[in-house]
């Protein structure tokens, strides 16, 4: 990092079914809870960074810049980004950008998402665009069918049971027990997880994250400081399509970013206590921790395992992660990091890391905390 | 929305370069496809086709399992709100016998540390149960030296490259050495070949080249055994090894201590990666390793 | 006389079969008495994402692979059928570009009842006799319909047969064409109209007027014009609207039960309209011996037949066997099949 940048505020809608809120209402009360949150006026937000990946198609929604701006009085410049799933860490990256440039100096970054005024096959349908329209698509193929082949390929190579991966669900469920913000905070068994209708086998229903809306609101600053300091933003690219790799069952894009983002904080993967992890679908979260490093290659479920059986190797998506605390898809990237502020202060560690991703890690965005206060 | 005429014209094009035979790589059934397709679930396989690209297309299969090889077919995928028919190949199994290979459909993994004897044992196992095992060669990019058993195959960096990236090589690693990096690695038609006569393939191997073996073919699909020097620690083991790189007089004295740093990791790596291996021999005495290792192998202990 | 002859052939069924019996007991008919009046054990359904095209594909595929002959100097391709999947937009062309023929190739569609698929071959035939080309495609394809409930839905089949031809004298020369006619007349025996699903059919009077009549006709003029004595062909096969049918004209001309057999694959498939006589010239192919004679009669509704009287060149070759298992639906996954459940 070129310079140090703070988070001076952060603000969150709960995410779930929101019906009587629309996509500029989720915004306002996003912004409105971050504003709250931080000792920082309204008017010194030099620059908006807006995170989307659906409007066009289920709000009839762009210049998403100017939507959000406009919720501001004095309509700061804004720009939109969007990499699907992966947008959030994307615009926290492209936020980073701007404050190291010394372009803006203190930056709202905005994560929004109104994915349930379409219908569920509109909504599947644009879900796609996250893969590739030419490869991917014309087969048939839905996202819960790509993590399908994914999970499938990934049994076969390590032997992992249906038994094991329904625990990942069960775990991310409890943690959100505490988040008053989750979509879903009741409890899940891992029986349950295992007897719940199959989508795209092996997977199951509760393996998927839910369709959700949203907001999440984070504002980044090289002026006014605060206890939670960003000291890497890295993000990574890998093919669109999974007929473009050698091997599906690891994501090239995450160990990329991990290997970069390590570096740029200049710390030890040990140093790093807790996690936020793009748990899309429970096999992700599994190939995730291997491939973040936290386990060997194969061995990914075994942080679950003893998560499960209440030892904390880690902490691992204290908000509930995707499937609980649930993915109004470019918001996850930012809730992350406000969850993750609030997990290093609450378990009072010093480093956490967010690892937000979009598709199947085309693309890939890594963000390590440092609390300062530790 | 827009299956129009240009989009379905494009994917005329793009079907028909899947019209290749191949291989399953993974597959699933979406119970809920898209509606264009209908209200069945869908079976998808993401295939191998012969020529080493990957397409992901409907699989028509009764028992489908990862490894099955299939042929094209021309399958309508759906007509569009406008009534334009769209086109597109499915893949069907040849065979619904659960069998990826004929017989035996395994391979025999020798790995262990520079120096342990592993070319040896391997040679005298394929030789004692020739009707049963063969060599899988290994490609390398390195020079041929003196010394060198007909178990490599050599070939340039951009030949191997080529290799890699089409997917005719299944499994490779860089090892370096004097600087530069040699790199080697297993093409999986060799391998296929050796299945085809009914043999068993065996592979004298180190760790990212076993790794990569189980990662193409599956874990369950490689009967892997650890050779280790004797010794009680791994000082000895060590000294052992020693021993026998500089009895083998076909290194320099710093290519042997390369050898040995190499030894060291690989020694390592054993406890690390105990579950890449099947069995963990030492190599004491030559003859009584090859008769338990042929009692550990299904179908050579009568060889 | 320039000649054309076969020098690859090919053919596609899909796996699904449905048995006659329970059709019938569907409909709370007597089996028994069904199987006796027509004949037709079984017959071949469609998958429910194939039709007439996809067939084609297949059996195209199939005679380029076994003939070697590369799908680029093909010039010429006429497919048969009375289920084309588009009223307007030729099968013909979709085949020329899934097989990667010459794109400066003659290409059409037909249609005339059952007899679409020779007209085919008659016109590829001239087409290389002529000079025009060196090798073509003709092919018959169906998805046959039959109404639930009528007649015709315990024989109306599904299939295709493709045949690539060449010169006479091309060293891949199977089986040369010597000789073509037809007959055609304004019948009204089967037809169906540009907006219906189904074909409508006159009952008994496509019996004697409509089928024997021109099969009669055309056997009458082949004997006379061509001064042939029928007992000297090896193989015959007609159309085969039921397995009744041909046998009863075969009888009326003295053709025996061992001519016919070869090519009588009516009762274990059904009438799959343009493939039919089609299929059964293909099962000839694959087994009849040097210098044998093949007389093929289609008849199709409307009406007409063609005459078509060919040589071996060589001794058959067996395609590659076909060894996926038969799939027999029951009656409601048979409609769904069908395409009767389309809303």
């Amino acid at each position: 990092m070129q310079r140090d940048i703070y988070i001076a505020g952060s603000g969150l809608t709960r995410f779930g079914e929101l019906w009587e809120k629309s996509l500029r209402d989720l915004m306002d009360e996003a912004i409105d809870a971050a504003l709250r949150s931080s000792e920082l006026d309204v008017l010194e937000i030099d620059l908006v960074v807006v995170a989307n990946m659906l409007a066009e198609i289920t709000n009839d929604q762009a210049g998403l810049g100017a939507l959000a701006s406009s919720l501001l009085p004095h309509h700061p410049p804004a720009v939109r980004v969007e990499s699907a799933c992966g947008s959030g860490a994307l615009a926290l990256h492209t936020a980073c950008a701007f404050l190291e440039s010394g372009r803006a100096k203190t930056v709202l970054v905005l994560g929004a998402e109104k994915m349930t005024d379409a219908p569920t096959d509109v909504v599947s349908q644009a879900l796609m665009g996250a893969a590739d329209s030419e490869l991917d698509a014309p087969a048939g193929l839905t996202f819960p069918g790509i993590f399908g082949l994914i999970a499938q390929r990934y049994m076969y190579e390590y032997g992992l049971t249906r038994e094991q991966l329904s625990i990942v669900s069960s775990v991310h469920h409890s943690h959100a027990a505490e988040n008053t913000f989750a979509q879903f905070r009741q409890g899940l068994t891992p029986e349950a997880v295992s007897a719940s209708p199959l989508v795209s086998d092996p997977l199951r229903l509760f393996d998927c994250s839910p369709i959700s809306d949203g907001a999440a609101a984070c504002i980044l600053s090289t002026e006014h400081k605060s206890s939670v300091r960003l000291c890497a933003s890295q993000i990574a690219s890998d093919t669109l399509s999974i007929t473009e790799r050698p091997t599906i069952v690891s994501f090239p894009a995450t160990r990329e970013a991990m290997d970069k983002a390590l570096l740029e904080a200049d710390i030890e993967r040990s140093d790093i206590q807790a996690v936020e992890t793009h748990d899309c679908f429970s096999i992700a979260a599994i190939i995730n921790m291997e491939d973040l490093g936290f386990a060997k290659e194969g061995k990914g479920v075994k942080i679950y395992e003893d998560l499960y059986t209440g030892q904390t190797p880690l902490f691992v998506n204290m908000s509930g992660g995707l499937k609980a605390c649930g993915h109004p898809v470019a918001v996850t990237g930012i809730k992350q990091v406000i969850d993750m502020g609030k997990c290093l202060k609450r378990e009072n560690v010093q480093y956490g890391l967010t690892h937000n991703f979009g598709g199947a890690a085309a693309s890939c965005g890594i963000h390590i905390l440092e609390n300062l206060a530790v | 929305m827009n299956n129009s005429a240009p989009i379905t014209q494009r994917g005329l094009a793009r079907e028909r370069e899947k019209l290749l035979p191949g291989t399953v790589v993974t597959f699933t059934t979406i119970m809920h496809p898209p509606t264009r397709l209908g209200s069945r679930p869908r079976m998808i396989g993401l295939i191998e086709l012969e020529n080493g690209r990957r397409v992901l297309a409907p699989l028509l299969s009764e028992v489908p399992f990862i490894g099955q090889m299939v042929r094209p077919r021309m399958r309508l995928s759906h007509v569009t709100e406008e009534g334009l028919r769209v086109y597109g190949v499915a893949f069907e199994a040849l065979t619904n016998v659960p069998v990826m290979q004929k017989f035996p459909g395994y391979i025999l993994a020798l790995s262990g540390p520079s120096g342990v004897g592993k070319s040896t044992i391997s040679r005298m196992l394929t030789q004692a149960c020739a009707d049963y095992t063969a060599s899988v060669p290994i490609l390398t990019t390195r020079e041929p030296k003196q010394g060198d058993e007909s178990e490599y195959v050599y070939t340039t960096p951009k030949e191997f490259d080529r290799l890699l990236r089409t997917g005719a090589i299944v499994s490779a690693t860089d090892i370096p050495s004097k600087g530069e990096a040699r790199r080697y690695g297993y093409r999986g038609a060799d391998i296929e070949a050796i299945w085809r006569e009914g043999k068993v393939p065996v592979v004298v191997t180190e760790m990212h080249l076993l790794q990569g073996l189980a990662h193409h073919f599956g874990r369950r699909s490689i009967l892997s055994f650890g050779l280790l020097p004797p010794g009680k620690s791994k000082r000895a083991k060590l000294s052992q090894l020693l021993h026998r790189l500089r009895a083998r007089g076909r290194e320099t004295e710093e290519h042997i201590r390369d050898r040995l740093k190499n030894a060291e990791r690989d020694l390592a790596f054993f406890t690390e990666r105990k579950d890449l291996f099947d069995h963990i021999v030492v190599n004491e005495d030559l003859s009584s390793l090859i008769t338990s290792m042929k009692k550990k192998v299904p179908g050579l202990s009568g060889a | 006389m320039a000649h054309s002859a076969i020098v690859g052939f090919g053919v596609y069924l899909p796996k699904y079969r449905i048995k006659i019996s329970d059709i019938a007991r569907h409909w709370q008919q007597d089996p028994v008495g069904l199987l006796a009046s027509l004949g037709v054990e079984e017959k071949s359904v469609p998958g429910l994402d194939e039709d007439s095209f996809t067939f084609a594909f297949e059996a195209a595929q199939l005679a380029l692979e076994t003939s070697g002959i590369p799908s680029s100097q093909i010039s010429a391709i006429f497919v048969g059928s009375e289920s084309h999947p588009y009223a307007v937009k030729p099968t013909s062309g979709m085949l020329v570009s899934a097989l990667k023929l010459d794109p400066f190739s003659h290409a059409a569609d037909l249609e005339f009842a059952c007899k679409a698929g020779t007209a085919g071959l008659q016109i590829v035939d001239s087409f290389i006799r002529s000079g025009q080309v060196k090798f073509g495609l003709a092919l018959g394809t169906d998805t046959a319909q039959g109404k639930p409930g009528d007649a015709l839905e315990y024989t109306a089949a599904a299939g295709a047969a493709a045949f690539l031809l060449g010169p006479a004298d091309h060293k891949d020369a199977l089986c040369r064409v010597e000789r073509s006619l037809s007959y055609t007349t304004d019948t009204p025996d089967f037809w169906r109209a540009a907006d219906e699903g189904y074909p409508s059919h006159a009952g008994r009077f496509t019996g004697e007027p409509g089928y024997f009549a021109h099969v009669r006709e055309t056997l009458r003029a082949v004997v006379e014009r061509w001064k042939i004595e029928l007992s000297e062909l090896d193989h015959v096969v007609f159309h085969m609207p039921n397995a009744k049918f041909p046998m009863r004209i075969a009888k009326e001309f003295g053709i025996t039960k061992q001519q016919m057999s070869v090519g009588f694959i009516v009762p274990t498939i059904g009438n799959t309209y343009s493939a039919c006589s089609l299929i059964g010239l293909v099962s000839v192919l694959e087994k009849a011996r040097k210098d044998q004679r093949i007389l093929v009669v289609s008849y199709g509704s409307g009406a007409g037949c063609d005459a078509i009287l060919m040589t071996m060149q060589k001794n058959g070759k067996a395609l590659p066997v076909d060894a996926r298992e038969h799939s027999y639906l029951k009656y409601d996954e048979y409609l769904e099949h069908s395409g009767a459940l389309a809303a």
